[in-house]
């Protein structure tokens, strides 16, 4: 199956204020419609990698990117880049789980009204598609003015999905999207991954080794700031190139 | 061995001892002073004190109308230019300027301000507002009460916001939100029990403030809703009574005193529910 291109990083560096230099000449594409694992021990990256794409380190000061990240041909590290326009097509979910102090309605429905939707045919229309997408539409259909913190932590993370899925973006962050949940819930979310691939391409970093050889097409594995190897996640679980790699997947360290 | 566990224990009793007498000895006079109040000031309430104005110095009868409508009118143009100044400044703080020395700077400013003497407050406006424009007002009052909400308001703003975790603002951040709706629609909701809360307990603050107003609205012995003119205040009017040669005035004074503790054991009693309904 020939598989277009949805993120070309290219050459990527990345310094944290006071010249921490956290990623270093990073290569790698990310497919249309596919799920990406990056993966590696604490500290080697992973998390700076994923929240360059949406440029979230844009929010603190004196953060610097050299290199290139083509979204679509156009390249996201441009100064002159609109980021509220980048933050809407390029989704992110993080690892607790972020529900607005409103009710679950109004949490789904904060990105369409950013982007100027009003309408309330409209809007409910959305917030339900949006909840059905995450699977948590059964569940909260008949409690949509409640606040959203009455919701179980899993049912608050797969309501973030939803937030994030109901402004269509084209590629989906999850920031270890599991890591503070229960067997359960992570199951339900990791089942997820598999349908909404079909419409957003879902790049994941994880902790959890099963977790990526479970859910993702391609690995990436990241150490000390660079990424060793990057392949199918078939090859990097069971015949990786890098002498490296196969210490980590086998568990020998990290 | 025996005799250093005595001791401890000793020791202990007397430390139990002392603490409770202290606590009781602030005690007794915060009931005293409350019971007495209330006594006294029970006894001279009556309609009358609500719906007229002062009679003829000396004269039995008349009311308060005067003095509570200028408090209410006074407090409520402090809250309303003391608040969003208060508020805005706060956002500032916690927000745009988060870990900047200026940020530092301002805090620790408004922390200093918080414990100035009103008084000073009082003749600061008395210079600014007062004798430039050559007699006392109404206005002044309320900028000398705004001056002391301001860094009240703008501390407990600040501390709210910046206990709303910054994750919150990042998954805003991360559906494409600017900053000032980042705060407004999401900060602002995270911490607005909080905020109100503060902006109720600054209210109770200055509600029983005199010093003040002496130096700014003084008093007016009639009926006026001119904040340009000299206006009456509760506080000022309890002063003026309580000094005054006629019991008629005292068991006035008692009467304002008791309603004016009332409001704000009120506003305060209101902010700490919803700080416990909040965080229960």
């Amino acid at each position: 199956m020939a598989e277009s291109v949805e993120l070309e990083v290219k050459g990527l560096d990345f310094h944290y204020a006071g010249n921490i230099h956290a990623l270093k000449k990073i290569n790698l594409t990310v497919y249309k419609n596919t799920v990406t694992a990056l993966i590696g021990p604490s500290g080697c990256g992973k998390t700076t990698l994923l929240r360059c794409f949406n440029r979230m380190h844009d929010l603190y000061p004196n953060n610097r990117y050299e290199g290139e990240i083509l979204f679509q041909n156009q390249n996201v590290l441009e100064k002159r880049i609109d980021l509220i326009k980048l933050r809407s097509r390029v989704g992110m979910v993080f690892q607790k789980p972020t529900p607005f102090p409103m009710s679950i309605f109004d949490n789904i429905a904060y990105g369409l009204k950013l982007k100027g939707i009003s309408k309330r045919s409209e809007l409910s229309e959305k917030v339900e598609r949006a909840l059905k997408h995450s699977a948590l539409w059964d569940e909260v259909k008949d409690k949509l003015n409640a606040s959203a913190y009455e919701l179980s932590g899993g049912q608050q993370q797969r309501l973030v999905i939803a937030r994030a899925l109901a402004v269509n973006p084209e590629v989906l962050l999850f920031d270890e999207p599991t890591s503070a949940l229960d067997p359960i819930s992570t199951a339900k979310i990791e089942e997820l991954t598999e349908t909404l691939k079909k419409e957003v391409t879902i790049v994941i970093v994880t902790h959890n080794m099963q977790q990526a050889a479970r859910i993702s097409d391609w690995t990436g594995f990241l150490m000390l700031g660079e990424l060793i190897e990057y392949d199918r996640t078939d090859k990097i679980f069971t015949a990786p190139s890098e002498k490296l790699t196969e210490d980590y997947v086998t568990g020998r360290f990290g | 061995m025996m005799t250093h566990e005595r001791k401890r224990k000793i020791e202990g009793i007397i430390a139990l001892t002392f603490s409770t007498l202290a606590a009781f000895l602030g005690l007794f006079w915060l009931v005293f002073i409350l019971g007495d109040v209330l006594v006294h000031g029970v006894k001279a309430l009556n309609l009358s004190l609500f719906i007229n104005d002062p009679a003829p110095a000396g004269v039995d009868g008349g009311g308060l109308r005067n003095a509570f409508i200028g408090q209410l009118m006074i407090t409520i143009c402090a809250t309303l230019i003391g608040v969003p100044v208060g508020v805005l400044g706060g956002t500032f703080l916690a927000e745009y300027a988060r870990g900047r020395t200026v940020a530092r700077l301002i805090s620790i400013l408004a922390d200093i301000m918080v414990s100035v003497p009103s008084i000073v407050i009082g003749t600061f406006i008395y210079a600014i507002l007062v004798r430039p424009i050559g007699h006392f007002n109404g206005w002044a009052g309320a900028v000398a009460l705004s001056i002391i909400m301001i860094p009240v308001v703008l501390r407990t703003t600040e501390d709210m916001l910046s206990l709303v975790p910054w994750t919150l603002r990042e998954a805003a951040f991360a559906l494409g939100a600017p900053y000032y709706k980042v705060i407004t629609q999401v900060v602002y909701r995270g911490a607005a029990t909080g905020i109100l809360t503060g902006i109720l307990l600054s209210i109770a603050r200055v509600a029983g403030e005199t010093a003040p107003l002496l130096f700014t609205s003084f008093n007016n012995s009639f009926y006026s809703l001119n904040m340009s003119q000299p206006i009456s205040s509760l506080t000022v009017t309890i002063f003026q009574y309580a000094m005054g040669p006629y019991d008629s005035w005292h068991s006035q004074a008692w009467a304002a005193a008791f309603v004016i503790t009332i409001f704000i054991l009120l506003l305060t009693i209101t902010g700490r529910l919803i700080i416990k309904w909040r965080y229960k």
